[in-house]
């Protein structure tokens, strides 16, 4: 099960990418988003997992761009939602690697999934609700916003784990 | 980089982007980033507070039997969301049934047990702990420990019966035994005629000769039997006995010693071992079940190893005096006829056995002429190297290993070579 989501992850992520670039008018960049998923799938067939981090890294980058050149941003967040999950994926198959009490990886996949899919709906509801929100902010202003956003996170990192 | 570190990395780089670009969008792609790294981080694993148990249900097996291992491991800290629990074992033990891994949360205070069964071949196994990996369901913070969970297995080589090793030692022990010492008292065997001496009992009186000499009585004497002090040296270098494609002779060595060992301590001599393999290893002589246990323990944990030669091959006199019989377990190389050349002239009596390393190889070989012609090379190669060692007064048991030892055994064993005899005559000629 966890294999055939990796698969279907990075062929989702990178195909998005590759249909938001080309419908903006970016013919080049979305053939290199495409041979980039290509090579990312590649890369897990091979079990050349040590690259998780670096495809995912410069995926998330590439996105980032891409958003930043005016590719949508519907098609850019989920291609990073399923970038993610791929990554995340790939990682968690290595930990089921040699497991051989069916019911254990029955459970852990199960905890896994439901945990993975509440993070990325609510993700991807928080990026909804913030586009109902509209601030005009300056920078000076923004990066204050920054700051007490970082702290804030850091400070309710630190209050849930107090509690757990 | 950790996985934690460089998802903070992309989120802090994608979120300044968009604040430096002043464009929201660019920040709402770093959210799902952010709120997946709040949620690893909120689940993450504090200090591992566990504690394990390992319930064997044996400690001890012979090759073919089974151990169930029961491991419990209790958390005494808070919940645990993804444990990783693994429990190594040796290449010679075989999992039947269960896993040795598992991968299970624990509740605070819970517990959780892995069950499974080994199986495998000769060895020993100590086993250090439970290697513990913690980490919440997201795998961002990842915690280890090693539990200590102690136990041994220990897998004895197999038992092989041989029903009599008939030696002739040059020199015995005093305890009686089963040994022909080669000296008159009592005994079964008739040994010789010598004058009467008071306290003698009138059945051993040779009335025959006694009726033939006028006031002189004579009584029989029959032959004493006594334990002896045998040394097995097995050998255990790897140039010797590995011979390609993984396959070894060595096995088949380690069963003729168990083989002999029983055999000699159930007649009540003298036995002890030394192991010349990875680690060498003497097991001191001694008599009896507890000395065979011993030895099979010995035997257990018997290895190959890289020694190139006999050369560092010394027996130590204050466990073995000089005429006790040392019985060598080796496949040989013509380069160790020196050696033992040497040991034989130290005042050891040397009997080799030697598992037929030849015979071995060419079973696993596909027929051709030219290795047909190979073999017979190298089969009157060793069987020069057996003769040198008889004319050295050497005994030699040549061992093809495709029948079973005991066959051999008896065959070549079970009474003494008539021409020790002449070698036991010839020490007691000398003054």
């Amino acid at each position: 099960m966890t294999k055939g989501a990796v698969l279907f992850s990075i062929t989702a992520c990178s195909a998005f990418l590759t249909y938001a670039l080309a419908v903006t008018g970016f013919p080049y960049p979305a053939d290199g988003a495409a041979l980039f998923g290509v090579a990312w799938l590649l890369l897990y067939l091979r079990r050349l997992n040590r690259y998780n981090g670096l495809t995912f890294a410069l995926f998330g980058l590439f996105t980032t761009a891409s958003v930043w050149a005016g590719v949508s941003i519907w098609y850019g967040l989920s291609g990073m939602i399923f970038a993610l999950l791929a990554w995340d994926l790939t990682a968690f198959e290595e930990t089921l690697h040699g497991l051989l009490n069916r019911d254990d990886v029955r459970k852990m996949e199960l905890a896994h999934f439901a945990r993975l899919g509440l993070v990325t709906s609510i993700g991807f509801a928080g990026v909804v609700a913030s586009r109902l929100i509209t601030i005009e902010l300056t920078l000076g202003s923004a990066l204050v916003f920054t700051l007490l956003g970082i702290w804030g996170m850091s400070a309710l990192v630190y209050r849930l784990r107090g509690g757990a | 980089m950790s996985r934690v570190s460089l998802l903070a990395a992309l989120t802090y780089l994608i979120f300044f982007t968009g604040v430096a670009s002043l464009n929201g969008d660019i920040i709402g792609l770093a959210l799902p980033l952010v709120l997946y790294m709040l949620a690893g981080l909120w689940r993450a694993p504090d200090e591992l507070k566990l504690s394990a148990r390992r319930v064997l249900s044996e400690e001890r097996i012979t090759p073919g039997g089974v151990i169930t291992v029961k491991l419990t491991v209790i958390n005494h800290g808070n919940h645990l969301e993804q444990v990783r629990l693994a429990d190594p074992l040796p290449k010679f033990l075989e999992v039947i049934e269960g896993s040795p891994i598992r991968l299970v949360s624990i509740p605070a205070g819970g517990e959780v047990s892995c069950t499974y069964t080994v199986t495998g071949g000769r060895g020993s196994h100590s086993f250090d702990g439970i290697h513990v990996t913690a980490r919440d369901n997201l795998g961002l913070i990842r915690r280890h420990a090693l539990l200590p969970a102690p136990g041994q297995i220990l897998v004895l080589p197999g038992l092989t019966r041989v029903r009599r090793i008939s030696i002739l030692p040059r020199q015995t022990r005093v305890y009686s035994g089963v040994i022909p010492a080669n000296q008159g008292g009592t005994g079964i065997e008739f040994f010789g005629v010598r004058e009467y001496q008071v306290g003698d009992s009138p059945r051993h009186v040779n009335w025959r000769i006694s009726a033939r000499q006028q006031n002189v009585l004579y009584s029989n004497e029959y032959q004493q039997e006594r334990v002896a002090d045998v040394g097995i040296v097995l050998d255990g270098r790897k140039s010797v006995n590995e011979i390609g494609g993984g396959r070894t002779i060595f096995e088949e060595s380690v069963r003729a010693a168990v083989a002999v060992s029983t055999s000699l301590l159930a007649e009540g001599n003298r036995v002890g071992l030394f192991v010349y393999g990875k680690k060498s290893k003497w097991t001191s002589p001694g008599y009896g079940k507890y000395q065979r246990e011993r030895i099979l323990r010995g035997l257990a944990l018997a290895e190959t190893g890289n020694d190139l030669s006999f050369n560092s091959l010394s027996i130590p006199r204050r466990l073995f005096p000089p005429n006790s019989l040392i019985i060598l377990i080796s496949p040989l190389i013509p380069e160790d006829l020196e050696i033992l050349g040497a040991v034989r002239a130290s005042g050891f009596q040397l009997m080799v056995i030697s598992p037929d390393a030849v015979t071995f190889e060419a079973r696993r070989l596909q027929p051709s002429p030219a290795i047909g012609l190979s073999m017979r090379i190298l089969r009157l190669q060793r069987e020069t190297m057996l003769r040198e060692l008889r004319h050295m007064g050497i005994q030699v048991v040549n061992w093809d290993t495709s029948t079973p030892f005991e066959q051999t055994a008896y065959a070549a064993l079970s009474r003494p070579a008539v021409w020790m005899h002449a070698i036991q005559r010839g020490m007691k000629a000398q003054p």
